[in-house]
């Protein structure tokens, strides 16, 4: 270790300066992200909620270019089966839902309107249920006058299935399929009328 | 399997006869300043040379304190004639090791008390873990009698190798006051173990711990026995009025006295490491990460960071001596409240003391 | 170089300034060195962290940094806490919040002292590493004139000459493995160039286990599921309860394993001191890695994971379910499923919930209450005595109203917001399996219809953990190395001495050893010495 030449007291000022510039890099790299290992937690806890939300927001895909659905069916609420096939050539918009989830109340308005407005139209509307009862589930459906179907997915097989195309990152997410059977649009968190109107308008002016 | 109430009874009886025996010796080891022999067998080790540790400055200054003190120790290799035909074996105290022999009644005593309550020590800690079926340090209690039995069992081996007996007094105190303090306030009665502690890990983990905290505590006596001797000879050479003057006479240099603690740390620190890492390696098959930050796990490794700066400081320059000795005692504070102030004070996943 | 010839210009001038000046000589002020530049600033400023003193100063910052990590509550360990302490001391948390203190290990200052001090140790241990390959075959240095003046010494007088002498001691130290040079008249040897070598290891080994860290941070993940008994899920995020990815894990990364909870065991002890203290833990899954494999069977407990498909999951929490059924004021059936209730107190297991009927028909319902597994009436309320369901007793209280979940922010399910809801007068009585509740004015009835176990799980893929573990026993492989080793030097001359006799000093040195003994190594080789070449000692010296 050595010593610059001259008087101690003109070297600690710029000393002392390099050091604090150090010390301010490091601490830019620890918050800019570069700090990494398991000692930076990501995100919060959830405070008690029973779900995971994920980051809202809506992406989309280019006509022809997004994942392929994969085929889901399963048994409905209410008995019955159903499988995504047979609305292979329809724009299907297919949610993911649970009784007990707020942003999924709050939307289920919008989507009960939107699915009268266009039921006649040919767009199919389906529900994915989440950890619900058949009583909650049903008495939510008729509660916010629900017409269309959802499929029952009381352990996730359903769920597990979209993972390898676009997974549900949280609920409510909301996936906008058109008519070749592509993704058009995905939406995490809640919808609003006017958002969800537009993305159907855009699948269903999509051509083929 | 249920508990054996009679062996753990049994188990009760042997430590109470532990304190008693341990209590006997201090009071033995105390009569020798007393009334014990004021003439030593070990010479004036005022001028022992540094041994060369770490960062040694070379062959010649080793060199140059070597020569005032290879006279008298010289002499006594002479004195004692053939017993070393090899040549120049050993340092001063080794030379003048004194042998049991010529140890006062006192120191005789107590050390065959020492030896006598640690029989009994090891068995009452044997015998509660065949009451309970389980190797015995599953809580706060068991903890306590097991550190302090490895503490007094190194103790001993470090008397019997090193002869260094006056210090006999200052380690057996502490430990009858924590085994007195174990047996009333932290005792808790034999029991399983609750399900999270229940695995071949507790072997592993605690018993590390276990045997590193027990000769971290011998260090910690040695570090503080070192300050204040090494006070004493700063006043001596100063020309300052001291107490006690008889006291650090018979005791060893305080060089002697820092190395002996070095040593012991040096001992101590791949343990508590190895046993950190055992804890981690636990914690991930019992709570799924083997690092969370956890009050305990926290002062764990906040402990061996302080330990890490001891030795890192003792082989830089100015940092020898006292200033590692405090920062040694800083690590042993950490130490104790890693071991009983989280568990008694701060609620976390380690929160096994056992008390309600 | 520069410094000193320097120095000697300004001593002799001063000397000069001494000599010529009648007066007291003026102390001549330093003359200004040359301006040391960015890049030597740079140089000195590195030169500074690298060194052991810096490294000491961060070293134990980062001890003090890690007090009140331990002391505060923290978000990631028990946001629970966190919340207490807001609750009780109102104007001091918004600040400690400020600096990081609920959070102290990802606070930006802890990584910055982290961060500093692995740059310092590998800006230290990577040259040193770096030397210790090239110098890996170099010699021992010369022995010195006077081998008498080592800490350790001896001196041997025999009857061979000095060549045969010194070729026996060589013979002796080879031997034993030393590293020999030999020159006229002398041998040198040296011993315990692994002790660098674990101090090396140890040292980039923490580099290592820093690495291993932030590839866990970065590409693991944790999650949290609580299951009822009878419920299956899979491993996907809209399936799991708390989920904390890594910087750089996305939800189609999570392994697609499937987990159903066939069956939930606890057991207690049953009587003695230590009666209601758990004893073993057991939740019975049936698993699979992917979906369509085959199903299998595992028994969960503590300390016993389960590991699939390279994730581990843990048993790390469990309590009861009460079952109700709810008809509303229309009489239709709208709820009937398991609430998970939450223990409060661990003695009797006495757990916590509520229930939410959003969509019962003409007013939304709300249940709060509590569980109690084991109910006995001590003077007048109702308390849970032992942790298993030897007396289940569930005591709600009913409002109806406005819940509000049908817009705003996400509620917790496990606490009722009552600001919109009215409490309906109905008679106080805890309810045992089948009994109901019939609520006044025709809003509807709650059964109790029976109770389940639950066991929350703890789902973990970190894949820096197998790094982590070889990292930390290389550290200890290192550390018990350079420990234990000690780097020592003998040095042996031979010259001829009174008579016909040779002269050999043997004379040793240990550079460092921590842990002692080398006086004994000394003696022990050199009575070795004088065994091969037949000598007697003339003289000793130790330390």
């Amino acid at each position: 270790m050595s010593r610059p030449p001259h008087a101690t007291s003109r070297v600690t000022r710029p000393g002392r300066a390099v050091w604090l510039g150090l010390l301010a890099t490091a601490s830019a790299l620890a918050v800019s992200g570069c700090a990494g290992g398991a000692i930076a937690a990501s995100t919060p806890a959830s405070n008690g909620q029973s779900f995971v939300s994920g980051s809202p927001g809506t992406t989309l895909y280019q006509a022809g270019h997004g994942p392929a659905v994969p085929a889901v069916s399963g048994p409905l609420v209410g008995g019955g089966r159903l499988s995504l096939a047979a609305d292979r050539g329809h724009v299907v918009v297919l949610n993911f839902w649970g009784s007990w989830c707020t942003p999924c109340r709050e939307e289920a308005p919008s989507l009960a309107q939107l699915a009268r407005q266009y039921g006649g139209s040919g767009v199919r509307f389906l529900g994915i249920d989440i950890r619900d009862s058949p009583a909650s589930a049903e008495a939510f459906m008729s509660d916010f006058r629900i017409s269309y179907p959802s499929l029952n997915d009381p352990s996730d097989n359903l769920a597990l299935d979209f993972r390898d195309t676009v997974p549900p990152a949280g609920i409510p997410t909301t996936l906008v399929i058109s008519r070749s059977g592509r993704i058009a649009a995905r939406v995490i968190g809640s919808v609003t009328y006017d958002g969800l109107k537009s993305l159907i308008q855009r699948a269903v002016a999509e051509p083929g | 399997m249920a508990v054996n109430q009679g062996l753990s009874h049994l188990s009760d009886h042997f430590l109470m006869i532990t304190l008693v025996l341990y209590f006997l010796a201090v009071l033995a080891f105390a009569a020798d300043f007393a009334f014990g022999k004021r003439s030593s067998a070990e010479p004036a080790e005022a001028a022992v040379p540094e041994l060369v540790t770490a960062g040694a400055a070379g062959a010649g200054t080793a060199g140059a304190t070597a020569g005032p003190a290879a006279g008298p120790a010289q002499a006594s290799a002479a004195d004692l004639g053939g017993a070393k035909a090899s040549g120049g074996t050993g340092r001063p105290a080794a030379a003048s090791r004194p042998s049991l022999r010529d140890a006062s009644l006192w120191v005789r005593a107590g050390l065959g008390l020492t030896v006598l309550g640690v029989i009994a020590h090891i068995a009452g800690v044997v015998i509660r873990g065949l009451a309970v079926h389980r190797v015995p340090w599953g809580d706060m209690y068991e903890f306590v009698i097991a550190v302090t039995c490895v503490a007094v069992l190194f103790f001993l081996g470090l008397m019997f190798r090193y002869r260094p007996y006056r210090l006999g007094l200052f380690f057996m105190a502490p430990i009858v006051i924590i085994i007195g303090l174990a047996q009333t306030v932290i005792y808790t009665p034999a029991g399983p173990l609750v399900p999270a502690l229940n695995s071949y890990w507790l072997a592993i983990h605690v018993t590390a711990i276990t045997l590193a905290t027990g000769t971290y505590v011998v260090a910690a006596v040695l570090a503080v026995v070192y300050l204040f001797a090494d006070r004493h000879t700063r006043r001596v050479a100063a020309g300052l009025p001291v107490r006690n003057g008889e006291v650090f006479r018979l005791l060893p240099s305080p060089e002697r006295l820092d190395q002996f603690a070095y040593r012991t740390v040096v001992f101590a620190f791949p343990l508590w490491t190895f046993g950190i890492m055992a804890g981690a390696i636990w914690a991930d098959e019992a709570w799924g990460r083997y690092w969370g930050w956890d009050p305990t796990e926290t002062w764990a490794f906040i402990t061996w960071v302080v330990y890490a700066c001891f030795l890192h400081a003792r082989v830089t320059a100015g940092w020898r001596g006292r200033r590692a000795a405090y920062i040694q005692l800083v690590g042993f504070g950490c130490l104790l409240f890693n071991l009983l102030g989280v568990s008694l004070f701060i609620t976390g996943l380690h929160s096994y003391a056992g008390l309600s | 170089m520069t410094e000193t010839s320097r120095m000697t210009e300004t001593g002799a001038a001063a000397a000069e300034a001494g000599q010529q000046a009648a007066a007291p000589p003026e102390p001549t002020p330093p003359p200004p060195g040359p301006a040391y530049g960015v890049l030597g600033w740079l140089r000195w400023g590195w030169r500074q962290l690298t060194s052991m003193r810096t490294a000491l100063i961060l070293l134990f910052l980062l001890a003090v940094a890690s007090v009140p990590g331990s002391l505060l509550p923290q978000q990631g360990i028990d946001p629970a806490a966190v919340q207490q302490y807001y609750a009780s001391h109102p104007g001091l948390a918004p600040w400690l919040a400020r600096l990081s203190l609920f959070n102290v290990f990802a606070a930006p200052w802890f990584a910055a002292i982290y961060l500093l001090l692995f740059l310092s140790l590998a800006g230290c241990v990577v040259p040193r590493a770096y030397r210790l390959a090239r110098s890996a075959r170099a010699l021992p240095p010369p022995a010195p004139r006077n081998v008498a003046r080592m800490p350790q010494s001896v001196r041997h007088q025999t009857g061979q000459d000095a060549a045969a002498a010194l070729a026996a001691a060589t013979a002796v130290l080879r031997r034993r493995k030393f590293r020999l040079r030999t020159g006229d008249g002398w041998v040198s040897a040296e011993k315990g160039y692994r002790r660098e070598l674990g101090n090396l290891l140890f040292h980039l080994a923490l580099l290592g286990l820093l690495g291993a860290v932030a590839l866990g941070g970065l590409f693991g993940y944790k999650a949290n599921r609580l299951l009822v008994s009878g419920t299956s899920f899979a491993n996907t995020v809209t399936a799991l309860d708390e989920f904390h990815p890594g910087r750089l894990v996305s939800s189609a990364d999570l392994q697609p394993f499937t987990i159903t909870l066939n069956r939930f065991a606890a057991s207690y002890v049953r009587s003695g001191q230590l009666r209601g203290q758990p004893t073993s833990f057991n939740a019975y899954l049936s698993y699979s890695a992917q979906p369509g494999a085959a199903n299998q069977r595992y028994d969960l407990r503590v300390n016993h994971p389960l590991n699939v498909d390279g994730v581990k999951v843990y048993l790390i929490g469990h309590g009861y379910a009460p079952v109700f059924k709810v008809t509303d004021g229309t009489g239709k059936v709208v709820y009937d499923q398991p609430v998970p209730f939450i223990a409060v107190n661990t003695s009797g297991l006495t757990s916590e919930g509520v229930v939410k009927v959003p969509d019962a028909k003409p007013d939304q319902l709300g249940f709060a209450g509590v569980f109690l597994p084991t109910a006995v009436d001590t003077g007048g309320t109702l308390e849970s005595v032992f942790p298993a369901p030897l007396n289940p007793r569930v005591s709600l209280i009913s409002y109806k109203g406005n819940l509000g979940m049908n817009s705003g922010p996400s509620q917790s399910v496990y606490a009722l917001n009552t600001a919109g809801l009215t409490e309906l007068p109905v008679a106080p009585r805890p309810l045992a399996p089948g009994q109901s509740i019939k609520l006044p004015g025709g809003a509807g009835t709650l059964t109790f219809t029976g109770y389940r176990q639950w066991a929350s799980l703890a789902i973990t893929y970190d894949p820096g953990q197998l790094p982590a573990l070889i990292a930390g026993l290389a550290a200890l492989a290192g550390l018990l190395l350079s420990f234990f080793i000690r780097r020592r030097r003998m040095f042996v001359r031979a010259y001829p001495g009174p008579g016909d006799r040779t002269v050999v000093d043997v004379g040793g040195l240990a550079r460092s050893d921590p842990a002692g003994g080398f006086d004994e190594e000394f003696s022990r080789l050199a009575e070795e010495f004088r065994v091969a070449y037949a000598g007697e000692t003339s003289e000793g010296k130790t330390d």
